[in-house]
């Protein structure tokens, strides 16, 4: 349909005034009056050259192509940011070592906290759900740290301390010392290393296989006075033991296996993780010790009023520890897992 | 748009960049208001978009390489811009480091592989 000139020059005008709303109040009368001018000389042009004027549609079509008001306008302001590209990956760094930090001191906080006090299923599912509102709260305050340092560092740069990293101030003699680099770390390692690891782990084996007929190779001169005590060690360091001797054989095969495949220059990730994972079956029996007792009574009508305050403050010791140690481990799983998708990824060829 | 077409685009625009201030300088040798210069950057074949060219005059302005003033024309108030003295010494040195640019890209391409 055939629009009157007028109808242009309307949508044109409701055009200007949307633009207008985004425009810094003291230059938008002077930008609008030159944007209106442009824009209507174009107008003359676009419809001198038709010989009519712009349908609705050709006027709609038009004003599409010279972009959104609010991209116009935004044009005319200047490039603002909460945090610049200079601080960015500074921002960025601090933010995945504190949420890392923050990871395993909330952990061993909540593990703490939980083993010590009484607690529910209820206490350990809000412990997860308190996670994502740790997490924000912290990147909160850090982002919020950052977006002060942007602006201290873009209005009053002289202002700014010497910040390794934002500061322009800085000293190359300041930098850290070179790291290991992952060339290093993937070097092939020796034979000799391969033998020695074989020998060494087939004579952990055989120590931790004489314990039970020789415990002073464990406990030293202490076994006499273990002997003499009035505790003795529950059945489950008997599950615990065979568990580790069972680890340590396993070990011992995978060494012989990558020895006699000639893959023993090669690091095995993947053998190192599922050992460590296997490494939680021992710690998995002390947990799941029946009452959570490792160290019992030799004589329990004798000794329980006397013992017992000190039998069950070290029953809860060694639980509490075990906690602890399980926690670690499995800290230090994740962190080699991680570790190694990383590496795969990088490894692979960029497309 | 593909991730190449996408990367292909942002290496043009940063490409681009730094041509269209040089144009836009030269051009404003001699006075012209915003639509003007543009059918003329066209005419030349360099197009540039309203939302770029007038912002960027604005900017160029600013910084005192260009002056403009308030004029009627065809009944209608527009405003002309020129190159401003420092403008003209600018853009001299602008287009020495254009043609040593140019020359060098010339002179890469023609090594041989």
């Amino acid at each position: 349909m055939i629009r009157k000139k007028e109808d242009a020059m309307e949508l044109l005008d409701r055009y200007l005034q949307a633009i207008k709303k985004h425009l810094p109040r003291k230059r938008q009368d002077d930008i609008l009056a030159e944007l209106r001018a442009n824009y209507e000389a174009q107008l003359e042009d676009k419809e001198a050259s038709l010989g009519r004027p712009l349908t609705q549609g050709e006027a709609e079509d038009w004003l599409r192509q010279l972009g959104s008001p609010v991209a116009v306008a935004g044009r005319y302001l200047p490039q603002q940011y909460l945090i610049g590209p200079c601080i960015f990956p500074v921002y960025w760094y601090v933010l995945k070592i504190a949420a890392f930090w923050a990871a395993i001191i909330y952990t061993v906080v909540c593990v703490v906290t939980l083993t010590l006090q009484p607690h529910t299923a209820n206490d350990i599912a809000n412990a997860f759900l308190r996670v994502p509102a740790v997490f924000f709260n912290l990147a909160a305050w850090i982002t919020l740290v950052f977006v002060v340092l942007e602006f201290v560092a873009t209005r009053f740069p002289q202002k700014l301390p010497p910040i390794a990293g934002i500061s322009q101030q800085w000293s190359p003699s300041s930098l850290p010392p070179l790291e290991k680099s992952k060339s290093q770390h993937d070097k092939p390692r020796s034979r000799a290393i391969a033998v020695a690891e074989v020998i060494f782990n087939a004579l952990a084996l055989g120590w931790l296989l004489l314990i039970p007929a020789l415990p002073i190779l464990l406990f030293g001169p202490g076994v006499a006075y273990f002997h003499a005590s009035p505790f003795t060690l529950a059945h489950q360091w008997i599950l615990f033991y065979w568990c580790l001797v069972g680890l340590a054989s396993l070990q011992l095969l995978l060494r012989i296996v990558n020895l006699y495949r000639g893959t023993w220059q090669e690091h095995h990730p993947v053998q190192h993780i599922v050992m460590k994972a296997l490494s939680l079956i021992p710690l998995g029996v002390l947990l799941n010790a029946p009452n959570q007792v490792l160290v019992l009574l030799r004589n329990p009508a004798r000794d329980a009023v006397q013992y017992g305050a000190t039998l069950d403050s070290t029953n809860r010791g060694i639980h509490l520890a075990t906690q602890v140690i399980v926690v670690i481990v499995v800290l230090q799983l994740l962190w080699d897992i991680f570790q190694l998708i990383r590496n795969r990824m990088e490894d692979q060829p960029a497309v | 748009m593909t991730l190449a077409e996408s990367l292909f685009e942002n290496l043009r625009l940063e490409l681009r960049r730094g041509c269209l201030t040089l144009a836009v300088l030269t051009q404003l040798r001699q006075e012209h208001y915003g639509y003007t210069l543009r059918k003329s950057l066209a005419e030349s074949g360099l197009a540039i978009d309203e939302s770029t060219l007038y912002p960027l005059l604005r900017r160029l302005e600013a910084q005192g390489l260009l002056v403009s003033q308030w004029r009627e024309e065809d009944k209608r108030n527009k405003r002309f811009y020129r190159l401003s003295d420092d403008g003209g010494l600018i853009l001299g040195q602008l287009l020495q480091e254009w043609q040593a640019i140019n020359a060098s890209i010339n002179r890469i391409l023609g090594q041989p592989e």
